[in-house]
């Protein structure tokens, strides 16, 4: 499956070679675990596994919830509260599921950070982050269609609110809006869909989570460096590389052995740290909260749709240019959903000849401003949209399409890079040279 | 018994203790509160099951909730606009629900207002009129236990004053049975269910209820069910929204209620026919609840202090547990995942060094 050159599996036994030539599942597995990964990989490429691991955390205790839970307006909250007092251990399970879902965005934002910053996205790995774009998107509306489902106040209003959302494009919008909802309003039948939804996504992302492997496993992982796997000889790629399994397979438990203490602990002390308060209040269409706010992960893109009201000039204009067509909130809308898709097309904005962020001594600073950025849009979003934090949630998401639209272009053209190591080897040694001993266990002969 | 209770109360004090430096901000008047409430409560837990607070028949009686209904509850019934104008200043985030779930919702034309109006207030998260005093309670942190006579306390004011009007419908009886909780003996739960009525749809009537039903719905309909009040108000939102203090304080739900239950500044106003009551830690100030405990309104079965603070914290304690009556299961839990994964943890770096070090510094692995 690599285009790494190393060992293939090889049968051996008869029985092995009976299986092999009817079905080589043995073989796809030994390429898998056994794939050479670059050796230089830091702790930024640990996020992987704990993604995996959600993933069938979530699946595994939410196929138990569903057990116990009930989706009817009347029912849903009742349900719930049956799980947490009644079902044996059932308050560990819905605890564990629901901050599993903010584990789970803590790890793909980190993920996607990484990768924006050694230039993961990048020739010849597009079609890997491009998909990995796709299981972002479809965690999003997994995640909020669960949100949706144990029925409480903020529940039933966010619901109201994102669905308002596409009811606020021009012309399909209502249809459209009415669509999702199966009916004028959130209702039963709402519940009902995103149930049914919220059970089905997570699934679409494991098909697309093994695309996504698949992906990286043709063309090898990408490295701290950016600097490629030599792949001109068996021998050569193996002073690149170690094997995933043990090397990588014993570091990423390890790491995921560190996170999980941390989230054992919020799910164990304080459970509820990361929810909000009103949806312990069963839904109520009659009464509006004072501020709806939607879960944490989705805050920043929460704050750049409310970022561009009517008397920001580019909404001035577009409104204008339109017709009115696109009003504010329609072009929030716009915006919101360009944030995501923005960095679909980033192997394409991004210029550079150099990879990797290590060696870009301007684009360095732009990125660090564009983490702070994501975080301070966080904050707004969790803001009430007046000043200052609209000012500040409209210059933040201002920033975000800057980056992707203009600095990262132009920084490809500007910016001197420095010169990365000939080899992910030179690399590695350079690192380790400190130990004590100069390493003649790997060490390539000075002749080579 | 005695063992495990001094244990907790030795813990509470050692918290309290550890506590003081982070809580400088806490008023020297709660400091010292709390320090006596410790005491107090180590002298009632050391008269043991004493304590046990199940009201007998009298205490039932004496309750009688017409009795209360007068004296204590708003008699309009009520039909209350959610909205005071001009004294709507300062609520923090959860507490405009508050506002509105604690009166009768008025038709959702009002709302779109409030909405807006309430944004101009949201700045003063975590400081302005309605400031939470933490409250150092037992069931605090990693380690916190509820303190089971307390909980039982809790219940007895629970079933004497905020029964009369609000309810527990998501609570079962049976579970004040349950070990990490209010842990009654099975006769006396038995013979505390047989206080309520509840309608059976079988037989198309009301019966005594057993320990299998639920505790009753609120009386009013303007008065919030109470069994997830607990988790469903934060106490604490700063510094600047960022719910950090929540890590030092928790969310602070319990201590909201304690807030809500000793914030009567004893000034009333009228208003449409209803009388709302000013109250320091109500969302826009006034609240249309009259102020349920004066103190001494109980008197306990072991002489446990009963004035208005530790009143309202014995009863915010019970609600808590009614909120989240596993919590000591989960912080069990908790603690072995944590112990457990750290373990792990630190079994999988030395795998792991060993692994890579002779691809790291040369060396060989040893055997």
């Amino acid at each position: 499956m690599s285009g790494i050159p190393h060992d293939h599996y090889e049968p051996k036994t008869r029985v092995e070679k009976w299986l092999h030539s009817r079905l080589p599942v043995v073989s796809l597995l030994y390429d898998t675990l056994f794939i050479p990964t670059p050796k230089n990989l830091n702790w930024m490429w640990i996020w992987g596994i704990v993604l995996v691991f959600c993933l069938v955390l979530q699946i595994v205790t939410g196929i138990v919830l569903v057990m116990h839970y009930t989706p009817h307006v009347d029912l849903a909250f009742a349900s719930i509260e049956h799980i947490m007092r009644d079902v044996n251990g059932g308050h560990m399970l819905r605890y564990l599921h629901m901050n599993g879902a903010s584990l789970f965005f803590v790890a793909v934002y980190v993920h996607m950070f990484r990768g924006l910053y050694y230039g993961s996205y990048k020739a010849p790995r597009e079609i890997t982050w491009i998909i990995g774009m796709l299981i972002y998107l479809c965690m999003m509306a997994t995640g909020f269609l669960g949100y949706v489902l144990p029925w409480g106040q903020m529940s039933f209003w966010g619901a109201t609110v994102i669905t308002g959302l596409f009811g606020a494009l021009p012309f399909i919008g209502e249809p459209l809006q009415t669509w999702l909802l199966g009916g004028p309003a959130v209702d039963n039948a709402t519940l009902n869909r995103f149930f049914s939804l919220h059970y089905l996504l997570p699934f679409v992302i494991a098909g697309l989570v093994i695309v996504h492997v698949w992906a990286f496993h043709t063309t090898g992982n990408n490295n701290p460096t950016g600097v490629e796997v030599r792949r001109t000889s068996k021998a050569e790629a193996a002073k690149d590389t170690l094997p995933f399994w043990p090397y990588f397979v014993i570091k990423d438990l390890f790491a995921l052995a560190v996170v999980l203490v941390v989230f054992f602990a919020i799910v164990g002390f304080m459970p509820n740290y990361l929810g909000h308060p009103d949806n312990y209040i069963e839904a109520n269409p009659l009464v509006t909260p004072s501020h709806i706010v939607p879960e944490w992960y989705y805050l920043p893109f929460y704050a750049i749709l409310r970022a561009f009201t009517s008397d920001v000039w580019a909404v001035m204009f577009v409104n204008f240019i339109t017709g009115g067509i696109i009003d504010a909130k329609a072009f929030g809308v716009l915006a919101m959903f360009g944030a995501i898709i923005v960095m679909v097309f980033v192997p394409w904005l991004d210029t550079s000849s150099v990879r990797s962020g290590r060696y870009r001594p301007m684009f360095k600073w732009w990125f660090a401003l564009l983490v702070i950025d994501f975080l301070v849009l966080m904050w707004c979003g969790a803001m009430p949209a007046e000043p200052p934090y609209s000012t500040i949630a409209l210059i933040g998401s201002t920033y975000w399409f800057a980056y992707f639209l203009v600095i990262l272009p132009l920084l490809g053209v500007i910016e001197k890079p420095a010169t990365p190591p000939a080899t992910i080897e030179e690399d590695f040694n350079a690192h380790y040279a400190g130990a004590e001993t100069p390493p003649p266990y790997i060490a390539p002969k000075a002749s080579e | 018994m005695i063992c495990k209770s001094t244990l907790s109360a030795a813990l509470a004090a050692l918290l309290m203790t550890l506590g003081q430096p982070l809580l400088a901000q806490d008023s020297g008047d709660a400091g010292a509160e709390g320090g006596s409430a410790a005491a107090e409560e180590q002298r009632g837990e050391d008269d043991g099951a004493a304590a046990a607070a199940v009201p007998s028949e009298e205490a039932v009686e004496e309750a009688d909730i017409d009795d209360v209904t007068t004296e204590d509850i708003p008699q309009e019934g009520v039909d209350l606009d959610a909205t005071v104008p001009e004294t709507s200043s300062g609520p923090v985030e959860a507490g405009s629900t508050d506002e509105m779930e604690e009166h009768a919702p008025a038709e959702g034309a009002d709302h779109g207002d409030e909405h807006g109006d309430d944004h101009g207030e949201d700045g003063d998260h975590g400081h302005g009129a309605a400031h939470i005093e933490n409250v150092r309670f037992p069931f605090d942190g990693p380690f916190g236990r509820y303190d089971q006579f307390q909980l039982q306390r809790g219940l007895q004011i629970y079933t004497e004053i905020c029964a009369a009007c609000h309810g527990l419908k998501h609570v079962a009886i049976r579970t004040l049975q349950d070990e990490g909780g209010v842990g009654l003996p099975e006769d006396q739960v038995r013979a505390y269910a047989g206080q309520f009525e509840v309608f059976d749809p079988e037989i198309d009537d009301f019966r005594p209820a057993t320990p299998n039903d639920k505790f009753p719905e609120s009386n009013l309909e303007t008065a919030p069910d109470l069994s997830l009040m607990a988790k469903a108000r934060a106490g604490f939102h700063g510094p600047y929204g960022l719910g950090i203090n929540q890590l030092l304080y928790g969310i602070g739900g319990p201590e909201y209620i304690v807030a809500i239950l000793t914030g009567y500044t004893g000034e009333t106003r009228e208003q449409a026919g209803t009388t709302f009551y000013e109250n320091t830690a109500f969302p826009g100030g006034w609240i249309a609840m009259a102020p349920p405990l004066q103190g001494e309104d109980i008197e306990f079965a072991d002489g446990h202090d009963n004035s208005l603070q530790h009143e309202a914290e014995d009863v915010a304690a019970f609600l808590m547990w009614a909120a989240e009556p596993k919590m000591m299961a989960r912080k069990q839990a908790g603690l072995v995942a944590v112990a457990f994964l750290g373990l792990f943890a630190v079994l999988l770096y030395l795998t792991n060094k060993r692994l890579w070090s002779p691809h790291k510094y040369g060396r060989k692995p040893e055997a």
